[in-house]
């Protein structure tokens, strides 16, 4: 143990209080950490919606006027880094942080103050990104940031420089989330649970979390050297200056494909996990998905390339990527087909979580489809860059990644909360985006094999493009009045509050086992694990016998003999950092709050902004990075009694 | 709260409850769904589920006809549709999409059905709380449902290989001479160079019809990708990459290109024609590109233009491309415009532009953009901006004024300009006839045609340093170097020695030959 000797110097006490705004600048618990992502994220959700609300408007006519080219380009690269970086990955970040000690059955994650750093973190990163808008410099070479058009030369302003600090700010925080996840799930599960039994969002968290720290560094590459052509003149990407402006596409895409799966992949795991919950039936051919999921995830490393077809590879290039890419349709296939095997038979229950994951498989097929057809590098010369790729990621992304956080938003509330979110105007929500979100992107696959190019802030009258156009404003709106319908029914839900118990959807997994929302130590007593769907077949008995009657292969034959065998051994938050029941007052033991993550963060914040005005404020920023690391780490895991 | 109650306060949407037979679809899902296991506060709640009718019947209603004039809306006839080929590439990869599009379709139409049948066959009916059979899952089928994609990518790939070592590979050789064409994109504009003819032209792309033509793609600034749709998909133009394609345009006509990769302020903006020609107009053509134009009549609008074209557009504008040696000549200026530029991207007084030569024959102006009128030409001339936001011409050119880009002429001399423009088209003299007769060469005219766009007879600076007194200068400034022998070098290897606080961006001017060049020592001398 720390002895007191060892203690930092604190500047504050040590922050002891539950309530108020203290409390969470000092918390450590996973479900506040996941609260915070889930806000956070969800007020740039709206910022990155109004962005591409106003951009949807530009383009409602042809040759509009009410938003000149130089705001769009700043629209259109703001939108997508938020919603990607700001937006899609900390939402699934916040169920990550909600979900995955409750479905292993632990009291927090491995790394709790590390946790704390990653979400102030990704505070700060989304603050420098967007303080461009209030400095007037937003970043305007797209979300791609291809070189040499963002590059000083071409691109002198403020802009883009904001945009590669606040990334490379933001990595900071996923790398952390990525290995702090990693080594949560793999060494903190509950007695019992063997990998083979782990619920499947958690398997899906985990390759996310893999991927995420393998990709997050080249972006972060990427980025310092993009940085350093910007801020210090050198050539990396600078064509003039003999720089290879096809290598920022490399290594950009190289982290930007298996981003794309970063984005997908957890969705695909709350999907899989209440599909099984509504069709009352278990996740057909859980091995299958599981590898499926990993084979998308290392296929993923295989397949940047299909963003470069009409860079000039050269046949060879082209058509190994090509091949590549139509693989990765196989294993993503069978997701799809699991799912629909999942529901075949079941007893389904079409509530909202249930809608919109059924319309998640529904509207990722779309997406997955019109992929096949641009894999084909042949045709994809006429669609590249063209609003059918437009049309494409956003059926992936919004038909897939979006819904199915919306699905996990309506399923997991009650437990997130205790009480349910209201399921009339959940419908209109679901029904809404579902209607707004295909009037929206439908027309896209139109207007891109019509030729109109993606990034283009008018058009010319005479291309045939307006009425296509004019409904995908509509759809857009459509789709924001569905988000409307959602903060609304937060609100309403919160004040007619409808309790909804431990178990309201009769769950599958240990989240479902702990009260509604779960105490701060989770779980009273640490579940022990039997089963894959522990908690369900706990509950059913007399089904375990049709799910594991002919598991030779996939479930060790001591799965249905080990009750009782198992010695309970005792499973403590904090890590590596000692046992718990030292104290003797209670077997319960969760770290104590500190302030320190929040110190160091806004010491990488200030660094960060220091790139962006002058060498003196990163000096400034230093000694709250020091005071954050060596408080940190000189700071005990619980003061002593 | 009872369904009834529920049912009578069906929302505004009521006013959609149209028989329809696509709204029985909608109907499926009325069924009424309990949740016996759900205590009593939240079972008025499940009753609301039922109501997904609501939404959907005004769903479908909306959706189908929406969806069936967008389809109507996807025409082969639209200006840049990947559909209305006029190329055997285009049309392969037309061919190929409509080939995947038809197997996704079936897929598409699997999946989602099954999506629909199983969440109708399969939903909760009344107050049924049977457990399903809790499978696991089923080897045998999941591993065929993992093999049968395989065989369909497989049937995808076979055409889609073969088209790639066809269209990226080399061109073929076997199908008509071929035609060599460089394409150079610019911020934001296209310039055309045709090594094989010796001819330079600037968004306006003409091709000779069944003939194939081998594109040499390069960038001078950001990327660009060239995209003429109806006849091949892009390329991208990459800077110190050079990219190749080939097409063929295999109907006659003016068809629309766009550059696809996004390149700053004026991307939107950045558009080109190509004019698929007989090869007897596109011959024609190429004989006209090497026609000077009439000399305007003395005291008409065209001479007054053209004087006016020459003091404020010739610097970064040439106009006259049309003589022998032209064309290495407009390459080694627009690479010292180019260089001019990024030496000093605030202040520059010269950029990269468009080629005019025989711009009375172009029908669009600003890269497409507009179509060439007098109307258009005039108000481009006066204020760039207003038709294209980012052009650089009203921020470099000193003819505007820099604190609002106001252009410096008067009405009528823009106009007069315009006019002198719209003009330029090949003249009644023979191809080739305009050769500089030699021995006989006046240093005057060279230095006016060649020189004068950034060197002024005076004291004061255009581009490069005013000129007056070099005769007596030039002796004096290398040591070992005659006045003669000073000025000639500068001419012909301007990088030998640069005059303090001016940018290396003069090309060389060897190809003038030895006869003008002497003429022009001797002309620079009298200056005074």
């Amino acid at each position: 143990m720390t002895t007191k000797s060892l203690t930092f110097p604190q500047a504050f006490p040590r922050p002891k209080s539950s309530s108020g705004i203290w409390s969470w600048l000092g918390t450590v618990d996973h479900k506040r950490i996941g609260t915070m992502y889930g806000i956070v994220s969800f007020i740039w959700f709206i910022v990155g919606g109004i962005e591409a609300m106003l951009m949807r408007l530009q383009l409602s006519s042809a040759e509009n006027d009410l938003i000149g080219p130089e705001a769009y380009n700043q629209l259109f690269t703001m939108h997508g880094t938020t919603m990607v970086f700001l937006v899609i990955m900390p939402l699934s970040a916040a169920f990550f942080n909600w979900l995955i000690p409750l479905q292993i059955g632990a009291r927090d994650v491995a790394f709790p103050r590390l946790n704390a750093l990653s979400f102030w973190i990704f505070l700060f990163g989304g603050l420098i990104i967007n303080a461009s808008w209030i400095t007037g410099n937003a970043p305007n070479g797209g979300w791609f940031g291809y070189a040499p058009n963002s590059g000083a030369t071409f691109n002198p302003g403020m802009g883009m420089t904001y945009w590669v600090v606040g990334l490379n700010v933001l990595g900071v925080a996923s790398i952390a989330a990525g290995l702090n996840f990693i080594v949560t799930i793999l060494n903190m599960r509950a007695p019992g649970m063997s990998m083979f039994k782990v619920p499947i969002f958690t398997w899906m968290t985990l390759i996310t979390s893999v991927l995420i720290v393998l990709a997050m560094p080249i972006l972060a590459v990427a980025g310092i050297m993009l940085m350093t052509d910007r801020v210090y003149g050198t050539h990396f990407f600078n064509s003039l200056g003999g720089g290879d402006p096809v290598m920022w596409q490399h290594i950009f895409w190289l982290f930007g494909h298996p981003e794309v799966y970063i984005l997908i992949l957890p969705a695909m795991g709350i999907v899989s996990e209440v599909l099984p919950t509504f069709a009352r039936k278990p996740l057909f051919g859980y091995p299958f998905v599981v590898f499926a999921g990993a084979a998308i995830a290392f296929m993923g490393w295989f397949v940047w390339s299909h963003h470069m077809f009409t860079v000039g590879l050269g046949p060879a290039a082209n058509t190994a990527f090509s091949i590549s890419t139509m693989l990765i349709a196989v294993p993503t296939g069978v997701k799809i087909f699991n799912w629909l095997g999942t529901l075949w038979g079941g007893n389904i229950r079409l509530n909202t979580p249930m809608l919109f994951s059924i319309s998640f498989i529904a509207m990722f097929t779309i997406g997955g489809l019109s992929g096949v057809i641009h894999a084909s590098p042949p045709t994809d010369a006429q669609q590249q860059d063209t609003y059918f790729v437009v049309a494409h990621f956003h059926y992936v992304l919004v038909g897939g990644a979006l819904l199915g956080i919306f699905s996990g938003i309506y399923f997991w509330w009650p437990k997130f909360t205790g009480y349910f979110l209201n399921e009339k105007l959940g419908i209109a929500n679901w029904a809404l985006m579902l209607i707004g979100f295909n009037l929206q992107f439908a027309p896209m696959h139109w207007l891109g094999m019509d030729g109109m190019p993606r990034r283009i802030y008018t058009y010319a009258e005479n291309m045939g493009w307006e009425s296509s156009n004019l409904a995908s404003t509509i759809g857009g709106f459509i789709l924001a009045l569905g988000i409307l319908v959602f903060i609304i029914n937060v609100f309403y839900s919160k004040m007619n509050k409808v309790i909804a118990g431990n178990d309201p959807w009769d769950g599958r997994t240990l989240e479902w086992a702990t009260s509604s929302p779960p105490p701060v130590h989770d779980f009273d007593e640490i579940p022990q694990v039997q089963y894959r769907d522990d908690f369900w077949f706990k509950k059913y008995p007399e089904t375990i016998s049709e799910y594991y009657h002919d598991e030779h292969d996939l479930v060790p034959k001591g799965a249905l003999l080990d009750d009782e065998t198992e010695e309970a051994s005792p499973v403590v938050s904090g890590g590596a950092e000692g046992h718990g029941d030292d104290h003797g007052h209670s077997a319960i033991h969760l770290p104590d709050m500190s302030y320190y993550p929040f110190i160091l963060s806004f010491g990488v914040a200030i660094i960060g902004a220091g790139f962006l005005t002058n060498t003196y404020v990163i000096g400034a920023g230093v000694p709250f990075l020091l005071w954050g690391l060596f408080g940190w780490s000189m700071e005990p895991v619980n003061d002593p009694e | 709260m009872t369904v009834a109650s529920v049912n009578s306060e069906c929302y505004a949407f009521q006013a959609f409850k149209v028989t329809s037979p696509i709204l029985v679809v909608g109907d499926v899902f009325m069924t009424n769904i309990n949740y016996p296991f759900l205590a009593g506060t939240y079972s008025s709640q499940m009753h609301r589920v039922s109501k997904l009718s609501f939404p959907l019947r005004p769903a479908l209603f909306l959706l189908v006809p929406m969806a069936i004039a967008l389809l109507a809306a996807c025409t082969p006839e639209n200006n840049q549709s990947t559909f209305g080929t006029a190329g055997p590439i285009a049309e392969d990869q037309a061919d190929l999409f409509k080939f995947i599009f038809w197997i996704a379709a079936i897929v598409f139409i699997l999946v989602e059905g099954a999506v629909i049948f199983i969440a109708i066959k399969f939903r909760r009916r009344s107050d049924s709380d049977k457990l399903p059979y809790q499978t696991h899952g089923n080897t045998r089928l999941e591993i065929t449902w993992t093999v049968i994609p395989i065989f369909i990518l497989a049937i995808i790939a076979v055409p889609t290989l073969t088209q790639i070592w066809e269209q990226q590979n080399l061109v073929p050789q076997d199908q008509g001479q071929v035609l060599n064409i460089e394409a150079i994109g610019h911020q934001w504009w296209f310039e055309f160079r045709y090594p094989d003819h010796e001819v330079v032209t600037s968004n306006e792309l003409h091709i000779p019809v069944n003939r194939p033509v081998a594109f040499k793609l390069d960038s001078q600034d950001v990327i660009h990708s060239f995209w003429v749709p109806k006849i091949a998909g892009k390329v991208d133009m990459v800077p110190l990459n050079d990219n190749y394609m080939w097409m063929i345009g295999d109907e006659v006509g003016t068809y629309y290109g766009q550059c696809a990769e996004f390149c700053g302020i004026a991307h939107a903006h950045m558009r080109f024609r190509v004019i698929v020609d007989t090869e007897e107009d596109f011959q024609a053509w190429v004989a006209g590109m090497h026609t000077a134009p009439n000399a305007p009549v003395a005291g008409s609008p065209e001479a007054s233009g053209k004087n006016l074209f020459a003091a404020n557009c010739s610097s970064c504008h040439t106009n006259d491309s049309t003589s022998p040696g032209s064309y290495a000549r407009e390459i080694s200026s627009q690479q010292a415009r180019w260089n001019g530029w990024i030496s000093d991207i605030e202040n520059s007084g010269i950029v990269s532009a468009p080629n005019l030569t025989n711009f009375g024959q172009h029908s669009t102006i600003g890269a497409g953009l507009k179509d060439l009128n007098k109307e258009t030409l005039e108000q481009w001339i006066t204020d760039p901006s207003s038709i294209k936001i980012g052009t650089r011409m009203q921020k470099h050119a000193a003819v505007y004024d820099t604190s609002d880009g106001a252009v410096k002429l008067s009405p009528t001399e823009v106009s007069d300009i315009a006019t002198f423009l719209l003009s330029l088209k090949p003249g009644s003299a023979p191809a080739g006839s305009v050769v500089e007769a030699s021995g006989d060469v006046d240093g005057a005219e060279v230095f006016a045609t060649n020189c004068a766009s950034c060197h002024s007879t005076g004291d004061n600076t255009v581009v490069g340093p005013g000129l007056a007194g070099i005769g007596d200068r030039a002796g004096t400034l290398v040591d070992g170097l005659s006045a003669d022998e000073y000025i000639e070098q500068s001419i012909r290897e301007p990088g030998a020695f640069i005059v303090d606080g001016f940018p290396a961006v003069m090309p060389g001017w060897s190809h003038l030959g030895d006869d003008s060049i002497d003429a022009l020592v001797t002309y620079l001398k009298t200056l005074k």
